[in-house]
């Protein structure tokens, strides 16, 4: 059996990577030799200890021929569920800030809610429906829907996260209330640290041909993409305090507003994951999104330039920022080629649904539950453009 | 507003030369570098500025990466142009962001393939009637084999009978007008110098990525500076980039898969339904007139209209599919999900100059007539600063993509379609209606690879300097 076919076993696994993380894995000094590691990263349905428990048993030899080489791995006499278990406990590592595109749909929940659209489209297709109404055709395809067996779980529908406003006002007074010490701190950051940064100036065409060629040797050959980046941080109290802050209130907008599909806008990424090692002194980021690498880092600048530079710029060599939130991932040149050059290669990559977009997915959902719903004629003719 | 150095730069970027209906294209090759550099400092003072004032023989002249090599530009140097030109049109990579595979697969081509010879440079040349054409090229075959320049492949091209390409849809009619070229445009079609010419701030106000000696060979002192204050030689300074590819369009197929899928109910061929479909996949009719303006019927003759947009007029698609050619390759106020503002601002990153003339038979196809007797296509050809931002993002993410904006299996009908798919992929065009959507499932791949090339082109000055190497 494949790694593919493995990992489509789990049935509950999204996304995973392996990556080889070494010193020279860092375009800048590392803070501290560092030694090689394999990093694995998951996204996964339902508590991670079931997540490990599901990794080890559809894997046992896998896992062996994969970990034998890393430190206090068991050894082979003590290898079993168990140990092999515990091991990954050990090794976890805690995430910083993590987003999901499609918040609370499990792979099954997808994989279904993909049917049903499937399904759905067909029927409208073959019929001819003249001089139907909207309203008409969704009730009977509601009933051809409600008449199929497989399609019982279709009955009830499914809630989606929405925006939660109490929460963001009471977010929008905290930063005002604590606004002039944040004012202060952005001074400080710019007066003396900005201005004392080295920066990135790198163009495209500088970049190393033979690292951005065996990147594209795996782009592209899907609907969707991934990007593994690892960043050395900025030394000191005031970068290090400046990044916690910015991700706690990454994750508050990613918990209560960034809940429909869209991150700062970005309507293409799947996962995207932040986490900060080795005592806060290195950073890792990784996502999977639809589309081209061009695609994807010119929504990074054209939609989220402040947010990405805010927190990018406490990473070394990062492009020339003002006033943390300004320059950085706004100047287009530059910060594409950092982009680029601080990429690195992932050695295993695998995504359960190449044929969905997450706008498609979030779509398939919003299909699932209007197809439950008394809509006006309006709003039906709306749903069935959602096919 | 910046000011252009437009006598500097090559006339074929802001100017579309209607008036010279006969162009040739000569893909050449360097076989003396010495010889060649003679021919070079001869011709870089016959090359066709913005502002040039001649009224006939227009020739313009670019270079492949391979070329400049071939010239005597060291490695170094070489290395510092954008890595989509100096690795070519063809790479694993590219033939899977552009689409080209099976008829269109670069191993099939006529001319810029792996199995073609080598292309240095491509001299254009643009008359106004065939007796001058023949004139002028008998002329420089004599030129090219005087100074070792072998002829690898030679592409005729013609202005189209009223700018009608062959599928029968008049072209060409939005364009970007670069600020600062002199020529006017609309609002949203006002682009910023540096994304056709290097040298100038682009539309995220940053200078494009530009060539700049590593290493000072030549006559090296008659370089402009580097605008970014480097203090190096900038080769690339009032020059840009082209595209071309030769497409060939399977005229007959594309009207007998719309007549087939728009018949009567008896069978019978349905032309209105038949050419209202094609409309709904170009996004304007034969005429040029676009739907959103004209949504039910062509108002015949010959449109230029140009000014309009999405948002506010067809929002949901019921006029113009999102999926029609002409809203994906420049989607206006409708990209992705933004608002109208920032849509215009964010397609203006991704526009091209296109510069496209018909190959073949003179032929201007409709539902009913659409057999043609020679091969028939068009020269695709495009200028811009940024080819992987502006090009090749166009190709993939707004064409080949079949997710594009809420889509799940639709690529662009025209020049998006795989001829074969994996197996179990699903190629349709989603025509939003009133009530529900209709879909044209099945889509055929009716546009062909034949060839192509990445091309530079420098400035006056640049094309001298090269002579100088």
């Amino acid at each position: 059996m494949g790694l593919n076919e493995r990992f489509n076993q789990l049935g509950t696994l999204h996304y995973a990577r392996w990556f080889i993380l070494r010193d020279d894995s860092f375009r800048d000094k590392t803070a501290f030799p560092l030694p090689e590691r394999l990093v694995f990263s998951s996204n996964f349905d339902g508590p991670v200890d079931e997540h490990i428990a599901g990794l080890v048993t559809v894997f046992p030899e896998y896992f062996d021929e994969l970990y034998e080489c890393c430190e206090d791995y068991p050894e082979p006499a003590n290898r079993n569920t168990e140990t092999r278990k515990s091991y990954l406990e050990k090794w976890k590592v805690n995430t910083t800030a993590f987003y999901v595109g499609a918040p609370g749909r499990s792979l099954k929940q997808i994989k279904q809610e993909d049917q049903l659209r499937e399904y759905i489209r067909s029927i409208i297709n073959q019929n001819k429906w003249d001089g139907k109404s909207a309203i008409e055709i969704q009730k009977q395809l509601r009933e051809k829907v409600d008449a199929d067996p497989e399609f019982a779980w279709a009955k009830s529908p499914e809630a989606t996260a929405s925006i939660n406003w109490p929460g963001m006002i009471l977010m929008s007074l905290v930063i005002l209330i604590l606004s002039p010490v944040i004012i202060i701190w952005i001074l400080i950051v710019h007066f003396f640290y900005e201005r004392r940064d080295t920066n990135c100036y790198d163009k495209r065409s500088q970049l190393n041909d033979d690292l951005v060629r065996r990147l594209e040797t795996d782009e592209d050959l899907f609907n969707q993409n991934q990007f593994t980046q690892v960043l050395v941080m900025k030394p000191g109290k005031v970068r290090l305090i400046t990044v916690q802050a910015l991700m706690l209130f990454a994750r508050t907008l990613i918990g209560n507003f960034f809940v429909k599909g869209k991150l700062m806008g970005i309507p293409t990424i799947h996962f995207a994951r932040w986490v900060l090692i080795d005592n806060n002194k290195h950073m890792m980021f990784f996502s999977n999104f639809d589309g081209s690498w061009n695609q994807y880092l010119c929504d990074f600048i054209d939609k989220s330039g402040w947010g990405l530079t805010a927190i990018f710029s406490n990473t070394k060599n990062f492009p020339k920022t003002n006033f943390v939130f300004t320059g950085g991932a706004y100047d287009e040149e530059h910060f594409l080629a950092w982009s680029r050059g601080t990429q690195i290669l992932t050695q295993v990559w695998y995504c359960a649904y190449h044929h969905l977009s997450i706008k498609n997915i979030v779509n398939n959902t919003l299909i699932r539950n209007e197809l439950r719903k008394n809509l006006s004629e309006k709003q039906a003719q709306l749903f069935l453009k959602r096919f | 507003m910046q000011e252009l150095e437009l006598s500097e730069i090559q006339g074929f970027l802001v100017r579309d030369y209607k008036e010279m209906p006969f162009s040739k294209y000569f893909l050449l090759q360097v076989k003396a570098a010495d010889k060649a550099k003679i021919f070079l400092k001869s011709i870089s003072k016959k090359i066709t500025s913005v502002t040039d004032k001649k009224e006939s023989s227009f020739l313009n002249l670019g270079f492949t990466s391979a070329g400049l090599a071939a010239l005597g530009l060291q490695p170094n140097n070489i290395q510092s142009f954008i890595r989509e030109f100096r690795e070519g049109m063809v790479t694993p990579h590219r033939q899977r962001l552009l689409g080209d595979y099976d008829s269109s697969d670069p191993q099939n081509w006529l001319w810029g393939g792996p199995k073609n010879e080598a292309i240095h440079l491509m001299l254009m040349i643009f008359e106004a009637n065939e007796e001058k054409m023949k004139e002028h090229t008998q002329q420089l075959v004599e030129e090219f084999y005087v100074n070792g320049l072998q002829q690898v492949h030679i592409l005729d091209g013609e202005t189209f009978p009223d700018d009608r390409e062959h599928f029968g849809f008049r072209d060409s009619i939005s364009q970007p007008a670069i600020v600062g070229s002199g020529v006017a445009g609309l609002k949203l079609d006002s682009i910023e110098p540096g994304e056709f010419v290097l040298g100038y701030k682009n539309e995220y106000n940053v200078y494009p990525d530009t060539p700049l000696l590593r290493e000072n060979q030549g006559n090296f002192p008659m370089l402009p500076n580097d605008p970014d204050g480097s203090g190096k030689k900038d080769i690339g300074r009032n020059g840009t980039y082209f595209v071309l590819r030769q497409l060939k369009e399977d005229v007959d197929g594309f009207w007998n898969f719309l007549n087939d899928k728009s018949k009567n109910d008896d069978g019978s061929l349905n032309t209105e339904e038949s050419t209202k479909l094609a409309a709904k996949m170009m996004g304007r009719w034969p005429s040029g007139a676009p739907l959103v303006l004209h949504p039910d019927k062509d108002p015949g003759g010959l449109s230029d209209e140009n000014d309009f947009l999405y948002t506010d007029t067809d929002k949901l698609g019921l006029k113009c599919p999102f999926g029609a050619h002409t809203r994906r390759a420049n989607p206006r106020d409708n990209f992705e999900e933004t608002g109208p503002d920032e849509s215009l601002h964010l397609t203006k990153k991704h526009r091209i100059m296109r510069r496209v003339r018909s190959y073949g038979e003179k032929y201007t196809a409709s539902a009913t007539q659409h057999t043609p007797v020679d091969e028939v296509g068009l020269l695709f050809g495009c200028f811009n600063a940024d080819i992987s931002r502006q090009f090749e993002f166009i190709q993939y993410t707004w064409a080949n993509y079949p997710k594009f904006k809420q889509l799940y299996a639709d690529p662009d009908p025209f020049i998006g379609v795989r001829e074969n798919p994996e197996p179990g992929t699903v190629q349709q065009f989603t025509i939003p209606q009133e009530t529900h959507n209709k879909y044209i499932d099945g889509l055929k791949s009716f546009v062909t690879v034949k060839g192509g090339a990445y091309f530079f082109f420098p400035s006056l000055t640049a094309v001298e300097y090269l002579s100088t190497l």
